[in-house]
């Protein structure tokens, strides 16, 4: 029940990208085909649900206070590395990032093709790091990781398909030359955000 | 391995050790002046629940690390309690615990706030779940061990007008002067949906009044300040009235 | 010197990291509820940027081309938490509420940006100017919105009065919405007034 109130939390009402801001870059830059906004959100789903449980167990054996007790070595056993989060963190990411980039190249070249540039650049996708970082803050456990990691994933996943649609619909708009581009999409974002902020007020009992 | 490889792996060991050694060492400067910044916090919202003001409206602190320290030197001691007994372990404070002991409750801090020699108020932490979140806040009673001198919800992660309005003044200071403890045991401490007038028109002294729309909320701070009042009760009846 | 200049002034507004470039948007939004937050945010930035792009100039000639992603972001990294565990000591408060997005400036995408674009092929002086350039860039951007914000939002500005007292507050500007809107905005104004358009 707790993990269903985590999935509805992450995907509707803290959503990683109308909410937090998080994954903004790729997803303005990103969100003008719905092709590639899918392609993009299924990439980021699948990142996130792996990166934030594997960030979980280095955090919770390597990383946070007290974490090395279970190698029963003394001097290690009061440690606090948690000052290494960002940065242990980031490069599993990038690891992982660069794997699946591999593995799609030789198994799936089609798909890989069609990602493109967009594969690499989900590293410094706010968004990933974000998870983690909020898996943490929360101190979540392993379930509640990969639930969260999976359910931000598709929160941004619903965000950014939801705005390519639109954008989609407003391509023979009349829009004013200032507001062309990004200007519009921001106005538009801000709209869709104020749509997901009814679902503040959801109880599940 | 052609001299290429050599080359990057020795360069990216290289990059791995300066940057280690940077950070390493700052960690290890500043670590004490973080801890106590930390410390001092938490400080603060154990004065908040004996109902010294530390923030105004707009939640600008109102006391320096200094003044904090002062009223903890001068007033408050702290003991730890194992939680199966109720029996006070001797020589530990909250910082000897563990976070796995905190977050189990297999070891409970508690704080003393003693004027000429006598204890006049306790406080103690409380938490459980919300909704979304676990709810950190602290329960101070009065010598009878009974009545609530404050409670303070530092820390949660609830919907904003909803249950956030749990640390909202208006919800905290309700708490002031209800009773847990009557007639010999502990009263059944009750957040009251719509309000304590719906249930209890002649009112009623272990209710307050629940947050509008914040079901959940609301019965989760019921539910763990019951578990948490009825784990440090073990305690408290063997001083109560003595 | 007209280079240098140039350098520095273009990401103020002509070459603006935010609203031309399109880069570091995610804290502009987030960071900028009120004034004190967005100045914090700035500084760190800048010190991130300045201090990222100089060394990684300083480094051009060396890195192998193969790690030349993962050593940035070790440098960038490092930086970061550099300022993280700086300010934990002291402003504790202020990094209590900038929480994870002081972290976030490791993905940051102007760091990591301009180190790509400027920093890997020029000398360091220049892509230290370059750095404080978009730096003072994305400060503007900040200041602006935050300014915006906190104004409609509470009333104050970096937590002084401005408004009087019967202001209730627009709460829609302190949240995620009414920033898209502000910022979509401010790109609408200074689009027109350097008139750099985009094909739609």
């Amino acid at each position: 029940m707790e993990l269903i109130n985590l999935a509805v939390k992450a995907i509707f009402i803290e959503n990683m990208v109308l909410a937090f801001f998080l994954g903004m870059c790729s997803f303005l830059a990103l969100s003008k085909k719905v092709e590639t906004a899918t392609g993009l959100g299924f990439a980021v789903i699948f990142v996130l649900g792996i990166t934030c449980p594997m960030n979980w167990f280095i955090h919770e054996f390597l990383l946070k206070p007290e974490a090395l007790a279970w190698t029963h070595i003394d001097a290690l056993a009061g440690l606090d590395l948690s000052f290494l989060n960002f940065i242990c963190f980031i490069a599993v990411i990038a690891s992982l990032v660069q794997l699946v980039e591999m593995t799609l190249d030789r198994f799936f070249p089609a798909l890989y093709n069609a990602l493109g540039i967009f594969l690499p650049l989900i590293t410094v996708n706010c968004s990933i790091l974000g998870g983690s970082l909020f898996m943490v803050e929360r101190e979540y456990g392993f379930t509640e990781s990969l639930v969260f990691g999976l359910s931000a994933g598709f929160g941004f996943f619903l965000a950014i398909v939801g705005l390519a649609a639109i954008r989609n619909k407003l391509r023979y708009s009349n829009i004013p030359p200032g507001l062309r581009g990004l200007g519009i999409t921001f106005i538009l974002t801000g709209l869709m955000a104020i749509g997901f902020l009814c679902f503040a007020g959801i109880q599940l009992d | 391995m052609p001299k290429d490889d050599t080359r990057i792996i020795l360069f990216a060991a290289i990059v791995c050790v300066i940057c280690s050694l940077v950070l390493s060492a700052t960690a290890a400067v500043l670590r004490k002046r973080q801890d106590e910044n930390a410390e001092t916090d938490r400080k603060m919202n154990v004065l908040q629940a004996f109902g010294i003001e530390v923030r105004n409206e707009k939640g600008k602190k109102l006391l320096s690390a200094e003044e904090v320290e002062d009223y903890f030197v001068e007033y408050i001691s702290e003991v730890v309690l194992e939680a199966e007994s109720g029996e006070i372990i001797p020589d530990l404070t909250s910082k000897n615990l563990s976070r796995t002991e905190l977050k189990e409750k297999t070891r409970l801090p508690l704080y003393l706030w003693s004027e000429n020699g006598n204890v006049v108020k306790y406080a103690f932490p409380i938490s459980g779940r919300g909704l979304w979140s676990t709810v950190h806040g602290y329960l101070a009673l009065d010598k009878d061990l009974a009545t609530v001198v404050g409670v303070t919800f530092y820390k949660h992660g609830e919907t904003p007008g909803l249950g956030a309005e749990c640390s909202e003044p208006w919800f905290m200071s309700q708490f002031a002067g209800k009773k847990l403890w009557g007639d010999g045991d502990l009263l059944p401490f009750e957040v009251v949906k719509n309000g304590v007038p719906s249930k209890y028109p002649d009112g009623c002294d272990y209710c307050v009044d629940g947050i509008t729309a914040a079901t959940i909320t609301s019965n989760g701070i019921m539910k763990f300040i019951r578990s948490d009042m009825n784990a440090y009760n073990k305690y408290f009846v063997t001083i109560r009235g003595s | 010197m007209s280079k240098t200049k140039a350098i520095i002034l273009d990401p103020l507004s002509d070459n603006n990291p935010i609203t031309i470039q399109v880069l570091g948007i995610c804290s502009a939004l987030a960071v900028t509820v009120k004034m004190e937050t967005a100045i914090v945010m700035c500084v760190a930035l800048t010190f991130v940027l300045t201090l990222s792009n100089t060394v990684i100039s300083l480094l051009r000639t060396v890195i192998p081309s193969q790690i030349r992603m993962i050593v940035e972001m070790s440098v960038i990294a490092s930086l970061v938490v550099l300022t993280d565990q700086v300010l934990k000591a002291f402003l504790y408060d202020i990094s209590t509420q900038l929480s994870v997005f002081v972290g976030l400036i490791i993905t940051n995408c102007i760091v990591m940006g301009r180190a790509e674009a400027f920093a890997l092929q020029n000398p360091p002086y220049l892509s230290f100017l370059d750095g404080l350039g978009n730096a003072l860039g994305y400060s503007a951007v900040l200041i602006i919105v935050a300014t915006i914000r906190e104004i409609l939002g509470t009333g104050t500005w970096y937590g002084l009065p401005v408004l009087p007292e019967a202001y209730i507050g627009n709460g829609l500007a302190t949240l995620a919405p009414g920033a898209f809107i502000i910022v979509g905005l401010i790109i609408w104004v200074q689009r027109t007034i350097i008139k750099k358009f985009e094909d739609s």
